[in-house]
């Protein structure tokens, strides 16, 4: 991390005598300016009773400035035409995720028939089954969105987020299983063959190296490993799938193997880079 | 002078009396019109006059269309004149030798002089062209002059003038968008900061109407903050006045889609930025990158938004930005077109021309179109009703110009008529 030199902590003292701590995790005036203001606006919309607003400003720029991700430190991150609760040990949804899939809800929109089924593997905050939920419901009259995950954290999460679609939305359409897709036995509704319209997932793809090497330091110290390299897989499942080579591929070579049996209409997978997706798709 | 309050200063009772004496006789001359209405309004009404003599000899569905379209004009001008004849009479009355019939007459005045001014009202709005983004919701756009730190300094206290006068009228505004330039000596500046750009989104229908006179350049003579051996400088500000449309509203959809529309933009040739460190994406970086820019490439417009952590909402903003901006770009063009058609006979209005100077050591605000001084600085920055009065000049300076243009164009129409008397 190159060095930042003391005239920009002087500057940044000058907006705020928060602000050289932002900058801290920031590493540039602008976008200090702006978490600033973002953080001040989420104190003025969610007021609370207990704690006085200077106490709690000095308390959330005290989290940022250890590199907390923004998204832990207010709690959420706007996706689509969702807010979604982020917590720390869930992995914080991404713009790509955010603009692919509103790409596909758009997509499916367009789909001649009147039920649907989506399913999101590895769902995290569930992002995707529910922002496609949000945008396809009115158009389905028979929705069924279902999210799995491995992580109970992520599951309850995800359940807390589907409450924020009403009650409508939590109790039918969407559901969250915590199932490991290694052994699906447990946790996951059989899903007959031909009956899913859209299978996605954005599963654990940085390898051990790429990890150490090329992610942010706020990725590396504060969002759960589990979600970004899929190192935990034991290596004789990782033998049997033929992914030696490359193990980081071995979630794209299980998900392509549970293709097989369900049989989905349309299947649409996050990954990290070009070389990857010549390796999974070809 | 008795009035409802139980003690009143003396000299604020002689004040208020003075100052409804003084509209009293504006009133009584021309019924509170400029002249330029009342003329037009009698040429209307000659109009009128001579097509219902022309479709009592024969009936012209187009004829008729017509005579309809001006006859609200032609009534209120006929109220307009029996009252004002009226009010004459009253005044002939007053000044008779009978006490009885004095007393009567200038009881009856009162509420004869009322009766002008909302009949004058209703003449004034039958006769008022209507810009035709009016009715809708407006963007206020402000922008430092060129220049260093104190016209952006000054851009930052325009628009929260802008912002706590609207607050202060109860309009439904928000900020859209308000980018802080990154310079030296931010933050020393007496709670204003360094703006580049805001815009704030004024809600309520028929903003645009109202906001529209203050669009231009917008001119401070102060000793600024920065300033260490105490001259007054001389900065400006530039203000934008953008229509659109309401956020709810269904037929707004429907106007975007219709390429006869000034808010039409293709989505194709529009491009989109989303501005993003290099390197890898997805999972490896977790910063948020909500930033959009969007450019028109036919006219080169660009719009960036940055002020959301939603990247759909910032998406949203800018597209909102750019149609206004276009519709406002496509507006301007084809009024320059009717003016250059009428060759320069009105005052012009350019850009270019400063309307506005704010003189803080003099404490005044002028307003250069209605060439109007008004004092108490302090209470036009915080958006106070000095403020209002300051908009109103504009306004009524901005109407008596509108209808000066159509007699103006009338005159182009009936190359017969003298030309002295058209515009200025």
């Amino acid at each position: 991390m190159p060095r930042l030199p003391p005239s920009l902590f002087w500057r940044a003292h000058q907006i705020s005598p928060h602000a050289p701590n932002l900058l801290l995790a920031c590493r540039d005036l602008p976008s200090t300016a702006l978490e600033l203001r973002w953080i001040k606006d989420h104190i003025t919309t969610t007021p609370s009773t207990t704690t006085p607003p200077f106490l709690r400003l000095a308390h959330l720029i005290r989290l940022r400035a250890r590199g907390l991700p923004l998204q832990y430190v207010l709690g959420t991150q706007p996706f689509g035409t969702l807010t979604i609760r982020c917590r720390r040990g869930v992995l914080i949804p991404r713009p790509e995720t955010e603009s692919y899939t509103l790409e596909l809800a758009d997509v499916l929109f367009r789909t001649p028939t009147r039920s649907l089924t989506v399913v999101d593997l590895c769902t995290g905050t569930g992002c995707i089954p529910l922002q496609l939920f949000a945008s396809l419901r009115a158009r389905f009259p028979s929705l069924a969105a279902h999210g799995v995950d491995v992580a109970p954290g992520a599951v309850a999460l995800a359940r807390e987020n589907a409450r924020q679609l009403g009650p409508l939305g939590a109790a039918q359409g969407v559901t969250f299983h915590r199932a490991s897709i290694f052994s699906p036995a447990a946790g996951l509704p059989p899903f007959p063959a031909g009956e899913i319209d859209l299978l996605t997932a954005n599963p654990p793809y940085i390898s051990r190296g790429a990890f150490a090497r090329s992610t942010a330091r706020s990725v590396r110290n504060h969002e759960p490993r589990l979600a970004l390299v899929p190192d935990g897989v034991p290596a004789s499942v990782v033998a049997a799938l033929g992914c030696e080579a490359f193990p980081e591929d071995v979630f794209y070579a299980r998900i392509l193997e549970l293709c097989r049996g369900w049989r989905p209409k349309r299947v649409f997978l996050e990954v990290a880079d070009g070389e990857q997706a010549g390796r999974v798709f070809l | 002078m008795i009035t409802a309050a139980p003690w009143v200063c003396r000299s604020c009772a002689w004040s208020l009396r003075r100052a409804s004496a003084s509209q009293f006789m504006r009133r009584a001359s021309t019924g509170g019109l400029p002249p330029a209405l009342l003329a037009r309004a009698r040429k209307v009404a000659a109009e009128h006059d001579q097509l219902s003599a022309q479709l009592e000899a024969n009936y012209d569905p187009k004829v008729a269309r017509r005579a309809g379209e001006i006859s609200r004009v032609a009534t209120a001008l006929n109220v307009f004149e029996k009252t004002k004849a009226s009010l004459a009479e009253l005044d002939g009355l007053l000044n008779s030798d009978d006490a009885e019939l004095r007393d009567l007459a200038r009881d009856d005045i009162e509420s004869a002089t009322a009766e002008l001014t909302e009949v004058g009202r209703q003449l004034s709005v039958a006769l008022t062209p209507k810009h035709p983004f009016a009715h809708m919701p407006c963007l206020l756009e402000v922008r430092p002059g060129p220049g260093g730190l104190e016209g952006r300094l000054f851009a930052d206290a325009v628009f929260s003038m802008y912002k706590t006068y609207c607050e202060n009228m109860g309009y439904r505004a928000r900020v859209v968008k308000y980018e802080t330039a990154d310079e030296e000596g931010m933050g020393r500046t007496g709670g204003e900061l360094a703006l580049q750009e805001a815009v704030l989104e004024v809600q309520d229908e028929g903003a645009y109407g109202l906001f529209r006179g203050e669009a231009g350049v917008h001119r401070v003579q102060r000793i600024p903050v920065t300033e260490k051996t105490g001259r007054v400088h001389t900065s400006v500000a530039v203000v934008w006045v953008l229509p659109s449309f309401p956020t709810d509203g269904t037929e707004a959809e429907s106007d975007w889609e219709n390429p006869e529309s000034d808010f039409y933009i293709d989505p194709a040739e529009v491009r989109t930025e989303t501005m993003r460190a290099r390197g890898a994406g997805g999972q490896h970086v977790n910063k948020t990158e909500s930033a959009i820019r969007l450019t028109h490439i036919p006219t080169g417009t660009t719009v960036s938004m940055q002020d959301s952590r939603s990247q759909s909402t910032n998406r949203k903003w800018a597209w909102m930005l750019l149609r206004s901006r276009i519709a406002q770009q496509r507006r301007e063009v084809r009024e320059e077109h009717a003016r250059s058609i009428r060759k320069g006979l009105i005052l012009n209005n350019s850009r270019g021309d400063k309307i506005r100077t704010y003189n803080y050591q003099q404490d005044r605000c002028t307003d250069h179109r209605s060439g109007q001084d008004f004092h108490n600085l302090t209470n036009v920055l915080e958006g106070g009703e000095v403020f209002g009065k300051v908009i109103k000049s504009a306004e009524s300076w901005l109407v008596e110009r509108d209808i000066q243009e159509i007699l103006a164009d009338e005159e182009e129409v009936v190359p017969s008529g003298n030309k002295k008397n058209g515009g200025k």
